[in-house]
């Protein structure tokens, strides 16, 4: 996937923003995470034979100024008011080498993670070295704004450019990988239980 | 595996519900952001629906070594105290406001059937069972948690969540078959009874206990052959873990309920007691009829003038005794030691200072 080069990306900040109709999205597909790999027992028992991560697929496109990129994503899930757990999204790049995107990072290969759940609207840094082991990431200056529409979510993610320890690099004319998750909150989706993509999705930012 | 395990016995011939356990820790612990709704210590009245209501029924634990499947409360199932209009009664200004709860806030409470048990007269019946976290040997939540946030410690084996690690999952509150973990909604997190570690490190008993006034809880190491658990679990053998089957390993024992006989038609004794048996083995298991037969047996030989090391242990006379090695005052231990000051003499100005 492209990030296309714009003059300025705080036109780009809004989901529901006109000019993203000119920017081509690519369908990612998606998948719940194999039930085998939650990490304990009583998960595994209690969500066998209970369906989630039903997400079909996410609608992604991205812009970049130079400074920010800027990455919209739509995908069919909004839960109701006052559901336990909240409808959330994860935009996963590699530090370094990228592991398999199903490990969640590696000791000597870990991730960083931003999050989004509608029921904050500060996004988490997060660092991963492997399942279960996620924690504090490092600051980055980063927002998302949400919209709902017809039962969709339309999020559109933005992160300063750069290197940085435990910072994803994200370098105008580079390529990273970019992996994605989605929590359907009125299913009781957390932790593990979600869907995801798969596998890593290249993202090439334009010159 | 723990080197030592610190555990309690609460003896259900004293308890009177008078509930101090339970403010003493919701003073102490709970009164903090988005703890409101949580009552690490409970006091309810058997037999009957528990906090959660109906929790007995929630699932968790385990059956033979497999994890079961848990029901998570729901905050009504939790129970929510009222809110009553005390501003409008009592400074509203107006003259015979009756106390009512605020907003038709007025669904079950936390310890909705107090004092309803069961039985018809003359043969009503009921106990109090008061509960905290078992900080089991094998905890249900620990298994379930896939951070490693909760922590059994290797020194004394009380069972923590680390609320760094802690992500407000929640798969620990549906694993405890005993249900005594709680979400703070504020912080996203899970939380439940410490075991008052920071006074059990510095050699304080726990606030429920120490603050009993039935000397109903005896706080000590498991293992410890001197010491009054020992004493009542492994060598008297009278205390027993409640509902064994959900397979945790509490480390927190009950002596038994002993209860006064059946009144028959014509309201004479029958040889039944009160407190049908079968509805203890549910709760204790099959040892408990073993075990009421001892208690009895005892006091009837201290009836007869004998000496009996087992009822010394359940009267305690000695009340400190009752902690074992954590019987150092509060006000004795910590950086900050309470002073006692004299205070100053109140001065007849009228109203509240």
């Amino acid at each position: 996937m492209d990030s296309r080069r714009v003059k300025n990306s705080s036109s780009y900040l809004s989901p529901v923003a006109g000019v993203w109709s000119a920017i081509e999205a690519v369908e990612v597909r998606m998948m719940p995470t194999p039930l085998g790999m939650q990490p304990t027992e009583y998960i595994r028992q209690s969500w066998n034979n209970k369906p989630y991560g039903s997400v079909d697929s996410l609608s992604v496109s991205s812009v970049h100024d130079g400074k920010t990129l800027a990455l919209k994503v739509s995908w069919q899930g909004v839960s109701p008011e006052g559901s336990d757990f909240p409808d959330a999204l994860a935009v996963a790049m590699p530090i370094g080498e990228s592991p398999p995107l199903a490990l969640m990072g590696m000791p000597d290969k870990p991730i960083h993670i931003l999050r989004w759940t509608a029921s904050n609207p500060i996004l988490s840094s997060i660092l991963s070295k492997g399942i279960g082991l996620s924690d504090h990431g490092p600051s980055v200056v980063a927002g998302a704004e949400a919209a709902k529409q017809n039962g969709k979510w339309h999020l559109v993610m933005t992160r300063q450019l750069g290197v940085g320890k435990n910072i994803a690099p994200l370098v105008e004319g580079k390529s990273t990988e970019v992996g994605f998750a989605v929590w359907y909150g009125a299913n009781e989706e957390r932790a593990g239980i979600k869907a995801f993509s798969v596998d890593w999705l290249n993202l090439t930012l334009d010159a | 595996m723990s080197d030592k395990q610190v555990a309690m016995v609460m003896d259900l011939n004293k308890c009177i519900g008078c509930q101090t356990c339970t403010v003493a820790c919701k003073r102490l612990w709970t009164r903090r952001e988005g703890m409101r709704h949580q009552w690490w210590n409970t006091v309810n009245s058997q037999p009957g629906t528990g906090t959660p209501h109906g929790w007995e029924n929630m699932g968790g634990g385990f059956k033979d070594g497999i994890a079961q499947v848990g029901h998570r409360p729901t905050v009504d199932e939790y129970g929510k105290a009222w809110e009553f209009n005390y501003q409008e009664v009592f400074y509203g200004g107006k003259d015979h406001v009756p106390l009512t709860p605020v907003d038709g806030d007025a669904d079950k409470g936390p310890n909705w059937d107090e004092d309803i048990g069961a039985g018809e007269y003359p043969n009503g019946y009921y106990f109090y069972l008061p509960r905290i976290c078992n900080h089991c040997t094998k905890p249900a939540c620990l298994a379930a948690c896939p951070r490693k946030a909760i922590d059994k410690r290797e020194n004394d084996g009380i069972v923590l969540i680390d609320e760094d690690r802690c992500r407000g999952y929640r798969f620990c509150q549906e694993a405890c078959p005993y249900k005594k973990i709680y979400y703070n909604e504020t912080l996203g997190i899970s939380q439940k009874c410490i075991f008052c570690f920071p006074r059990i490190d510095e050699g304080v008993t726990t606030a429920c206990s120490r603050q009993c006034p039935g000397r109903v809880r005896f706080v000590g190491y498991l293992d410890d052959p001197e010491g009054p658990i020992y004493k009542l679990v492994h060598e008297h053998k009278i205390a027993l873990p409640l509902h064994p089957e959900y397979g945790t390993q509490p480390n927190v024992f009950y002596v038994p309920p002993m209860s006064p006989p059946t009144l028959d038609e014509n309201g004479i004794a029958t040889d039944k007691p009160r407190i049908p048996i079968e509805y203890l083995v549910s709760l204790f298991g099959s040892e408990v009829e073993g075990v009421l037969d001892r208690l009895h047996k005892e006091r009837e030989r201290v009836a007869r003038g004998e000496k009996s090391e087992m009822l010394d242990l359940l009267i305690s006379r000695k009340w400190i005794e009752m902690f074992g090695p954590f019987g150092k005052h509060p006000r004795d231990v910590g950086g900050n030691p309470v002073q006692m000051v004299t205070p100053e003499p109140i001065t007849d100005k009228g109203g509240v200072a």
